[in-house]
């Protein structure tokens, strides 16, 4: 079955050619991307994870901002953000704010790497299927790039009242954006199941 | 002239989880071998599910661009902030690329998406041919953007959770932001449950 693609897009039927390394390969009728493919190995991937983890844990154990009013400093975390929310009785859109910042990023760092250290291994992990299938439907929600200019802005509007001083764990989520770019783009769909057969032999 | 032939025309289905190409054996559903998926020739309800969706974002935008996101009290004054006067006094404090980057975000981009999704199901329901590529282009336009609107969402909750010094400053939510923020998740879930396939079957070949 594998000599045919059909678009996910416009249901047109393609021939698949040899697949080649570093490719994207589009739909000839409607140009969505057929697929991807990543000379990256699953090394690359697993050390992508492991500091998009790294990063994760310390963006949430130190502040965010720091707020500094006559004398009175106030800073936050994302969990603090959160419990704010709560506590004005807004805590689904606090719920909502961890879940796409902190949540759905720790679940795609921690599948992936519980998922791509069984593959290195030659084994597939229990639950592997499931958990691909979790993740491509949870890709949409995870906004860490959306949160870092929401940042920007309250950053700004807040300069116009006091002092405002960004904190180390502003430049760690920073850097956790960017490592979880580099992540999925090591990781296409195409790319995972590759390595998945690689595993059978 | 080219001859486009379609999975479906082929009894070949696609799954949209690993896009694993599967012989559908008569039937338009199957599971998917590789990932286990459930497959369907197109999804279904896809239409009805994306239309209530982008209904009740609809409603829920007036409420969201009409009532206060949040409340400002300081020691001078007390005053309240809708989205709209959120931008304006971005724009007063003299910081106009933020000001156009959060008016984008959070009045444009919601307003074109119910725009474009009502427009998108408009065409498939009245089975109108024509355009198909620039129809999903759109489309794509829509679901990468979209995203971005939940930026003043994040903007709110980080006011809130830092000015908090009683008497000097203090922030509070209103429920205008739960109303924006529940536009925003269900123009994303209306979105995700669009079948972007729906506009290419209406197609005749070029």
């Amino acid at each position: 079955m594998t000599s045919l693609i059909v678009c996910h897009a416009c249901d047109l039927v393609h021939r698949r050619g040899a697949i080649q390394a570093d490719s994207r390969v589009r739909c000839t009728r409607c140009r969505a991307e057929l697929y991807r493919t990543n000379s990256a190995s699953i090394d690359t991937a697993i050390a992508l994870a492991i500091t998009a983890s790294v990063l994760l844990l310390l963006s949430n154990l130190y502040p965010l901002v720091a707020f500094q009013l006559n004398g009175t400093t106030r800073v936050t975390t994302l969990f603090g953000a959160a419990l704010g929310l709560y506590d004005q009785g807004y805590g689904l859109i606090g719920a909502i704010v961890l879940i796409t910042t902190v949540f759905i990023p720790l679940f795609q760092i921690a599948s992936l790497l519980y998922v791509l250290i069984a593959l290195r291994d030659r084994r597939r992990a229990v639950r592997q299927n499931e958990l691909f299938r979790t993740l491509s439907r949870l890709r949409p929600w995870a906004l860490p790039e959306v949160f870092m200019l929401g940042a920007l802005v309250a950053v700004v509007k807040l300069s116009a009242l006091a002092q405002v001083i960004p904190g180390i764990s502003l430049f760690c989520y920073a850097a956790l954006m960017l490592t979880l770019a580099g992540l999925t783009s090591v990781t296409p769909t195409e790319q995972f199941w590759a390595w998945v057969e690689g595993s059978k032999t | 002239m080219t001859r486009f032939v379609t999975g479906r025309e082929l009894g070949l289905l696609v799954c949209l989880h690993c896009h694993e190409t599967v012989r559908s054996a008569g039937k338009d559903r199957a599971r998917c071998p590789r990932c286990g998926a459930a497959i369907h020739a197109r999804r279904p309800y896809s239409v009805a599910t994306t239309a209530a969706l982008t209904v009740s974002a609809a409603l829920l935008y007036i409420p969201a661009n009409l009532l206060p996101v949040m409340y400002t009290r300081t020691f001078f004054s007390e005053d309240s902030d809708t989205i709209m006067s959120g931008v304006i006094s971005l724009l007063q404090e003299g910081s106009w690329p933020l000001a156009l980057l959060v008016f984008v975000a959070s009045i444009v981009v919601p307003l074109l998406k119910l725009l474009a999704m009502s427009w998108l199901l408009w065409c498939i329901v009245r089975k109108s041919p024509g355009h198909p590529l620039q129809r999903s282009k759109l489309f794509r336009l829509v679901e990468f953007i979209g995203r971005w609107s939940m930026l003043d969402v994040y903007a709110i909750a980080l006011l809130v959770a830092l000015v908090q010094i009683r008497s000097l400053a203090n922030i509070r939510v209103g429920i205008g932001a739960l109303a924006f923020c529940a536009v925003v998740v269900l123009t994303m879930l209306a979105a995700q449950s669009f079948d972007e396939r729906l506009l290419w079957d209406t197609t005749s070949d070029d």
